[in-house]
């Protein structure tokens, strides 16, 4: 039987306003997204002010989304989302054996009479991972010729946590792949695109994930409440297995620890909540995430 | 005469030359054109000319340039000579285009819903994929009818063997046609009897049929169709047309922040309260059309306008992501998708153009690279284009590498020889020179399938040698006659519509809450020009006058220029008659005439599509006076400042007499009486302060009231009189009670529609102005009516606080993107 785990999440948001906003569209992407090893058994969303409006759909990617509208004013907007999913085991073995990486690229003028959109969708550039000469030669050293796949996108995976230090201080989250190449920070959004990036400088597709992380609690110390985010990762196409999921943060495949909340070409596709709101000056967001395995 | 005038015509050089097929040999379809200019003395086409010229300047046509330093306006270039086209060739053109836009619509259709175009390989994925043009929150979208093209326009070119050719379409929101039918006005009045008789095809028709159109696909329900203009504003470059469409077309002509989304369907914010907007025509560009699901950093555009469009509860023309056909990477793939999708061959042929990204085509550019020009494949991603025979070896060596590393980003295309026109030479009216053209040709869907504009913007490179035609490079542009086969079916007129009884509107319902805004300040602003005026022309004749019996005004007078701003402090203007000119004069003063004026053209800028064209000449006229933002003499600066009085009063003729009275004009009003009230409040201020008995002359100068003080009393300006004229006397539409009443009255009126306005503010100043008697508190130093006084002038100010907070607050929200984690 295949190992599975069951967790619930909380996912709040809270904007506070320097004055009052006298109305707010908003578009979040926040319910975990049903895939054949992960199941979603609950999920719950309060938002307060209440929304004069809110609607449920599909997104392009085919992750839900949502999108609602406030007309009260106010000065604080709460997003909290109460997910509770079941996620199985689904990851390779490492040492699986793959295909040569050669197999699943594919230059930009080259298509064949049946096209799977599902794939060249994540193989061109998107304005936050875009292809470039310095992407291109940071992946190289990990896909060298005739390189299985697996084996090489592990490679990479490891490299980028080894090359690069997590530091949230250092990157926004508009930084472009060229600057988190120079600083050698970043946080796991930025991870995810540079790795997306070299991916598809190589001519590989490769897709952004956000979702959540369990925070293993290290030996003997107590559980942190609230020190868990929204994570970010990313997952490549391996012409034999489809689509695999790695974690360049923590420089391993992404498993059973990992919730998926939906995926796209990068950040900007899925961000948990984004909008557009009247009459504030400046704002202050607050985010805390628990993921609690049940 | 004609051959005079042809003496210096040049040889076509290997290009088709519009005008003749051989030396001095005009084509057939020329030929009635050339003799009645042959016919025409020097002196008459010159008259024509700067007739035309004075069209254009007067319409305030204009061209705006972001690159441009010299501000915001070019004015419109247009050459008098028409382009004829004759009827045969027109008709296969036009066939070409409507087949171009039908297939475009398809294509569209099937990149934002199925996608089998894709799946099947017919276009290249990553060609779509990649481009920033592409808006994924677009796919499934419900539009309208089933059209995602209603206005479309290809780019033609004429090659040596007299072909057309398509060397770009425009999808997404292609401008030009309002230019054309500003030029069509022109050039048809500049030749009109050849005009009737060529039998040119009428362009009104196009405009009807898409402004009818949009109301027939529009969604329905809410009460009457409103269509509106999108336009990103004054400072786009093509605003000037913007404006005209809507005036033209009947919109209203909006701004992003004047429409609001509720309960999935957008809204007008008017001053009345919100109003269903069911069409919109825009000239916005995709991605700046909506900042919650597009461009995040886009202020210009409306919160959730992409979701309406989803539900399809908004027509907008063109459809949202049409911009992505831009791309001249398509054009190679055309052939085989109108086979495909129509069952037909392509009628109208695209220039070759091949896309780098697949592997042949880029060697094959490499090789033929002196032929052709590089362009970006994805025209949201811009670079200079490359002609490939200006390359020397550096230059090629770096576009081979740029091309090996990302050859699809690069499109290579065949270079032209534009075909040459006759065009009138500027200044010397009597030659005619010629020079490389364009013509950019325009479709509009109809239930009926695309129809198609007879004529176009035909583009006229800026000079003998320029290889590419562009409005943004300075070029100019001309009219474009397409003969017709049989009579011209001139019954039809656009101002001339059928309109049925149910369709009167009387009063115009929804005016933006913007636009109310700029009328307020427009009716400020004009008025404090024309105060500003008449203070410096007092000012400065009181100076002149200085030894006569009136000395003790001068004090007075200045204490006024100072407290009302138009002078700074007094070290500053140490040379009083200096700093009065050049406030009258130089644009360095802050507070000064030319500074004032400048706020009032920017405010009229704003109102170019509500305005009659006469409010605009008019102020144009005193920005583009010679004197204006220079030194001047004395008596040129006095003859300046009566220019400016005249122009002013103009400008409230046209405001009193040509005007509708709606609210906007109320706001107008409001606007023009709260910044006489309080100027003649601080007049009468600093009057109280400063003024003998003797010296009163100027206070009825500044208020205008001179004659009609002297008709009255044949005598020396004395307190009583002076004050009861000036405050308590109805019948002066200068006086305190005039304004005080003017003001009450028409907030009233607003009260009547929108409750309360403001009017309770001016109860108590109202009451005290009754209790005035003339006999006891008509004098200078009299406390009660200085407070009085003092107190209306801070009430005007405290109306136009409330009207702003009341009504212009709802277009001034400022918006913030959260972009969350």
């Amino acid at each position: 039987m295949t190992e599975h785990t069951a967790y619930r999440v909380v996912h709040e948001t809270r904007y506070t306003y320097s004055d009052t906003v006298t109305s707010a569209h908003q578009l979040g992407h926040l319910r975990p997204r049903a895939t054949p090893w992960q199941k979603i058994k609950s999920h719950k969303l309060i938002i307060a002010p209440k929304p004069v409006e809110q609607v449920i759909g599909n997104d392009y990617f085919g992750n839900e989304v949502l999108r609602f509208m406030i007309d009260t004013p106010h000065d604080e907007l709460t997003v909290r989302a109460e997910s509770v999913v079941d996620v199985e085991s689904h990851a390779p073995d490492a040492a699986a054996g793959s295909p040569e990486w050669e197999q699943g690229r594919l230059a930009p003028g080259v298509w064949g009479p049946a096209v799977d959109l599902d794939i060249e969708e994540f193989r061109v550039p998107s304005p936050m991972a875009p292809v470039s000469d310095e992407a291109l030669e940071y992946g190289r050293a990990s896909f060298t010729s005739g390189r299985p796949w697996l084996e090489a996108m592990l490679d990479l995976t490891t490299r980028i946590q080894k090359d690069f230090v997590y530091d949230p201080k250092a990157t926004t989250v508009t930084t472009k792949v060229s600057e988190v190449f120079a600083l050698r920070r970043g946080v796991c959004q930025d991870f995810a695109h540079l790795m997306i990036s070299c991916l598809r400088s190589l001519g590989l597709p490769a897709r952004y994930v956000s979702g959540y992380i369990l925070n293993r609690p290290k030996q003997g110390a107590a559980r942190v409440v609230g020190a868990d985010a929204s994570h970010a990762w990313v997952a490549g196409h391996c012409p034999e297995h489809g689509w695999i999921a790695f974690d360049p943060t923590n420089g391993k495949l992404a498993d059973i620890e990992f919730i998926t909340l939906g995926w796209g070409r990068e950040f900007s596709d899925v961000t948990p909540l984004r909008g557009v709101v009247l009459g504030a000056a400046t704002q202050t967001l607050a985010v805390e995430v628990k993921v609690q395995p049940l | 005469m004609l051959e005079e005038m042809l003496a210096t015509y040049p040889e076509p050089q290997g290009r088709f030359d519009e005008l003749f097929e051989a030396r001095m040999q005009p084509r057939p379809h020329w030929s009635r054109f050339l003799s009645e200019l042959s016919a025409a003395s020097p002196s008459g086409i010159r008259e024509r000319l700067l007739a035309a010229e004075r069209r254009i300047r007067d319409s305030g046509v204009t061209y705006n340039v972001y690159a441009d330093p010299m501000g915001h306006d070019r004015p419109w270039d247009l050459d008098v000579l028409p382009l004829i086209i004759a009827p045969d060739e027109w008709q296969q053109l036009e066939a070409g285009i409507a087949q171009r836009a039908s297939l475009f619509n398809r294509v569209l259709g099937d990149l934002y819903g199925e996608q089998s175009l894709l799946k099947e390989g017919l276009i290249p994925p990553s060609l779509i994929l990649g481009q920033s043009g592409f808006l994924r929150p677009a796919r499934g979208m419900r539009v309208p009818g089933g059209i995602h093209l209603h206005v479309y326009a290809a780019d033609l070119a004429r090659s040596p063997d007299g072909r057309w050719w398509v060397m770009a379409d425009r999808t997404q929101a292609p401008s030009g046609a309002g230019y054309a039918l500003e030029n069509r006005l022109v050039v048809s009045r500049t030749f009109p009897a050849l005009y009737r008789d060529l039998g040119i095809q009428h362009v009104a028709r196009f405009f009807a049929t898409l402004r009818d159109s949009l109301m027939q696909f529009a969604p329905r329900g809410d009460g009457q169709t409103l269509t509106v203009l999108l336009t990103p504003g004054p400072y786009n470059e093509t605003y000037f047309e913007h404006a005209l469409l809507a005036r033209y077309l009947g919109f209203p002509l909006v701004e992003g922040g004047d429409l609001t989304v509720r309960e999935g369907r957008v809204w007008l914010k008017t001053i009345g309260g919100l109003k269903r907007v069911h069409a919109i025509l825009r000239r916005q560009d995709d991605n700046y059309c909506d900042p919650v699901e597009l461009r995040a950093d886009s202020a210009l555009g409306v919160a959730g306008l992409m979701d309406c469009a989803r539900r399809g509860s908004v027509l907008i023309a063109n459809a949202l992501g049409s911009g992505v056909l831009e791309s001249g990477a398509l054009l190679g793939f055309l052939p085989r998708l109108s086979e495909h999708l129509l069952g037909q061959p392509l009628q109208l042929p695209s220039i070759a153009t091949w896309w780098c990204g697949e592997a042949a085509a880029q060697a094959d550019a490499l090789e033929h690279y002196q032929k052709l020009v590089f362009k970006p494949a994805d025209p949201g991603q811009g670079f200079e284009t490359i002609f490939g025979q200006d390359l020397d070896e550096r230059g090629l060596a770096t576009l081979r590498k740029k091309l090996a590393a990302h050859p699809e980003r690069f499109v290579a295309q065949e270079l032209v020889r534009l075909s040459q026109a006759p065009v009138l030479v500027k200044g010397q009216s009597e030659k005619i020179a010629a020079r490389n053209i364009g013509l950019r040709v325009f479709a509009v869907a109809s239930p009926n399938g695309y129809v198609v504009m007879p004529g176009g913007l035909t583009r006229v490179a800026s000079s003998a040698d320029v290889r590419v035609v562009s409005m943004q490079r300075g070029g100019g542009s001309k009219d474009t006659w397409v003969m017709s086969a049989g009579p011209v079916d001139s019954s039809f007129t656009l101002l001339r519509n059928t309109v049925t009884a149910t369709d009167l509107v009387r009063v115009r319902a929804g005016i933006p809450s913007r636009v109310i805004e700029n009328l307020f300040w427009f009716g400020r602003y004009q008025e404090r020009c024309d105060d500003t005026a008449r203070l410096l022309r007092v000012a400065l004749n009181q100076k002149l006058q200085e030894t006569e019996d009136e000395e003790n005004a001068l004090t007075p007078i200045l204490a006024l220029t100072r407290a009302f701003g138009v002078l700074e402090d007094e070290e500053k203007d140490a040379d009083i008659d200096v700093a009065l000119m050049g406030a009258s004069t130089l644009e360095t003063h802050p507070l000064g005439l030319p500074a004032n004026l400048r706020a009032l053209e920017r405010v009229a800028f704003n109102l170019r599509d509500r305005m009659s064209l006469d409010n605009w000449r008019t102020i144009n006229g005193l920005i583009k006076d010679p004197v204006f933002g220079r030194k001047a003499t004395l008596s040129d600066t006095l003859n300046w400042l009566d220019r400016n009085v005249t122009s002013l009063m103009t400008l409230s003729g046209f405001a009193l007499d040509g005007m509708t009275r709606d609210d906007g004009w109320l706001f107008l009003s409001i606007g023009r009486r709260i910044e006489r009230l309080a100027f003649q409040c601080l007049a009468l201020h600093v009057a109280f302060r400063n003024s003998s008995d003797s010296g009163l002359g100027w206070l009825l100068s500044l208020a205008d009231s001179a004659v009609t003080y002297r008709s009255r009393y044949m005598a020396r300006p004395e307190w009583l009189p002076v004050l009861d004229l000036l405050i308590l006397d109805g019948a002066n539409p200068r006086s305190v009670v005039f304004q005080t009443g003017g003001i009450a009255a028409d907030l009233a009126k607003l009260e009547l529609n929108y409750g309360a306005c403001g009017s309770d503010l001016l109860a108590a100043e109202v009451a005290a102005l009754k209790k005035i008697n003339p006999a006891r508190d008509l004098q200078p130093d009299n406390a009660q009516l200085r407070n009085t006084i003092d107190a209306l002038r801070h009430t005007a100010f405290s109306i136009s606080d409330h009207l702003t907070q009341r009504f212009f607050n709802l277009a001034r929200t400022s918006i913030w993107a959260t972009l969350g984690m």
